[in-house]
């Protein structure tokens, strides 16, 4: 479970290459999907229900946003969703400093706790449904679990291998438990804090959309179910592109800096930690 | 494999689950609760029995790996070549990352309702969300598995004589092997996820199915065994699969890093 790290969104960038050009190959990369996707619509011929083009995927999203149903049911995805991973992170966080620092502990919870993240929070969505009903309460929970226990992990191994001699030079110079946790412990533990954090960001996302399929009326993930229950495909692929997007904005904007400042400043990227 | 600062004495380890087990059966007995919420522990227990009894648990584990095995088989055998294309060339690979960066953030149980409408419930969804979720985990792993073989090995081949075919057979190939090896936890950890999720919404057989559908009549002893059996199959496969190969490579082929 601690070799289970945050899948990197965008492929490795190659070392040398213009901007520019890369940035205008990259149009013709999606130019070429669009036009591909467009024109083979008239060659698979079986409808907008089983195969809508882009140009209907257009019309779809005006229409969502004209309506206003887009922007509300995006607000709704994202508060569920920072809802749990907030809360899920300072539990997962509290839960693995207050844990790590007794040894005894750490080892002795360990193999529970990795059997239950291997209940993925999937598994767990049937049972919130029977406990919570369909709605706000069993989603939140589902992403609470799912970023808990990579959060708790990480923090606990951070927390677990400090270096003993940093903790040993602080107690000497008179520091109280609450001054070597404040500045040797956590700090030592923030990279792979951080790392678990990612983890748990990336499951939680798909998370939300699979628990917004099976247990809500609103949200990115209900819109991707209810365009195939109401045979308006095109609001499914709508749904799908936000979704998307929303993810690699999240990624590019929030996970990756949050890495950068932290994770690579102490000198341990993912890529090392993936070829551990 | 457990960090060494982490790993437990097997007897101590057990007893965090010797605590719920007991709590789990003396829970009904202190508290008044309807039973489909939390079934007594011997309901789940005689399930349990029942179920391996009649062979209906293994069918669906069974249908279950199955499809996780195929999927996977799919989603690397698509995602090798293409990795090969993008790490060797930088044209292909200017072109096509944004679109697959893209793509890669919807990969999974996003493409459930649409693969529904396109082959139907049952075995063709879930697998068509497997091979997607597997294809980019692997698609990932073969670009970086490319970039991170040493120059001075291509500088030692070319150097040899080896150019082309022996380049990629000799070289290219097993570098990107190793890191794909290393990486399967990982795409396995996404795949997992996927399998059981898509066997929930568009399955007809499996442990997400049976999990899912027990919601309807409320049988909440069959959804905590299908979660304990979910939960032990990934251990098992963590245990044995991925503990081993990283023991055969990465230890093999000095990637080990401590």
């Amino acid at each position: 479970m601690s070799r289970v790290i945050a899948l990197p969104l965008a492929l490795p960038a190659p070392r040398s290459s213009r901007r520019l050009a890369r940035l205008l190959k990259g149009f013709a990369g999606v130019a070429i999907l669009l036009l591909a996707w467009e024109l083979s619509v008239p060659l698979v011929g079986l409808g907008p229900y089983f195969y809508p083009a882009p140009t209907h995927v257009a019309t779809a999203f005006v229409d969502l946003m004209r309506k206003g149903i887009l922007p509300v049911y995006f607000a709704d995805s994202m508060l569920r969703y920072v809802a749990g991973l907030s809360i899920g992170a300072v539990l997962g966080v509290a839960g693995g400093v207050l844990i790590g620092l007794n040894r005894g502990a750490a080892m002795t919870l360990s193999p529970l706790l990795k059997f239950l993240f291997a209940i993925v929070e999937v598994a767990w969505i049937p049972i919130f449904v029977v406990w919570f009903g369909y709605g706000l309460k069993t989603i939140v929970l589902a992403l609470v679990y799912v970023v808990f226990f990579p959060v708790l992990y990480n923090t606990l191994l951070g927390v677990r291998t400090a270096p003993q001699i940093l903790v040993n030079a602080l107690r000497s110079l008179g520091a109280n438990r609450l001054q070597v946790l404040r500045y040797a412990i956590l700090p030592a533990a923030l990279p792979s804090i951080i790392t678990g954090l990612r983890v748990g960001a990336g499951f939680a996302f798909r998370g939300l959309v699979f628990a917004e399929i099976i247990a809500a009326k609103t949200g990115i993930g209900y819109l991707i179910f209810e365009g195939t229950q109401t045979q308006q495909t095109a609001r499914t692929i709508v749904g799908m592109i936000v979704m998307g997007l929303t993810w690699l904005a999240i990624d590019q904007l929030y996970l990756r800096p949050l890495e950068r400042s932290t994770v690579q400043r102490w000198g341990m990227s993912v890529d090392a930690e993936q070829r551990r | 494999m457990t960090h060494r600062a982490l790993r437990a004495p097997t007897v101590a380890g057990t007893m965090p689950f010797l605590a719920i087990l007991l709590a789990w059966w003396l829970l009904p007995r202190v508290v008044d609760y309807p039973a489909y919420m939390l079934p007594p522990i011997g309901d789940v227990a005689a399930f349990a029995r029942d179920s391996i009894l009649d062979g209906s648990l293994l069918k669906n584990v069974v249908a279950s790996l199955a499809r996780l095995a195929a999927g996977f088989a799919i989603g690397i055998a698509l995602a090798v070549p293409l990795g090969l294309a993008i790490a060797l060339n930088r044209h292909v690979a200017d072109t096509f990352r944004p679109v697959l960066s893209f793509l890669q953030a919807i990969a999974g149980i996003a493409w459930v309702p649409l693969t529904i409408i396109w082959f139907g419930i049952g075995n063709g969804s879930v697998i068509f969300v497997i091979a997607n979720t597997i294809f980019f985990a692997s698609l990932y792993n073969t670009v970086t598995g490319v970039q991170s073989i040493p120059t001075s090995l291509y500088r030692a081949v070319r150097s040899h004589g080896g150019r082309g075919w022996a380049l990629l057979t000799n070289l290219i190939l097993p570098g990107a092997l190793v890191q794909l090896l290393v990486g399967m936890r990982t795409s396995m950890a996404y795949g997992w996820r996927a399998l059981v999720a898509s066997e929930m919404i568009a399955g007809s057989n499996g442990l997400g199915f049976m999990t899912m559908e027990a919601v309807q009549w409320q049988r909440t002893d069959v959804i905590i065994l299908g979660m304990i059996v979910i939960g032990l199959i990934w251990m098992v496969m963590d245990r044995t699969i991925f503990t081993a190969i990283e023991r055969r490579t990465v230890g093999r082929w000095g990637l080990l890093q401590r």
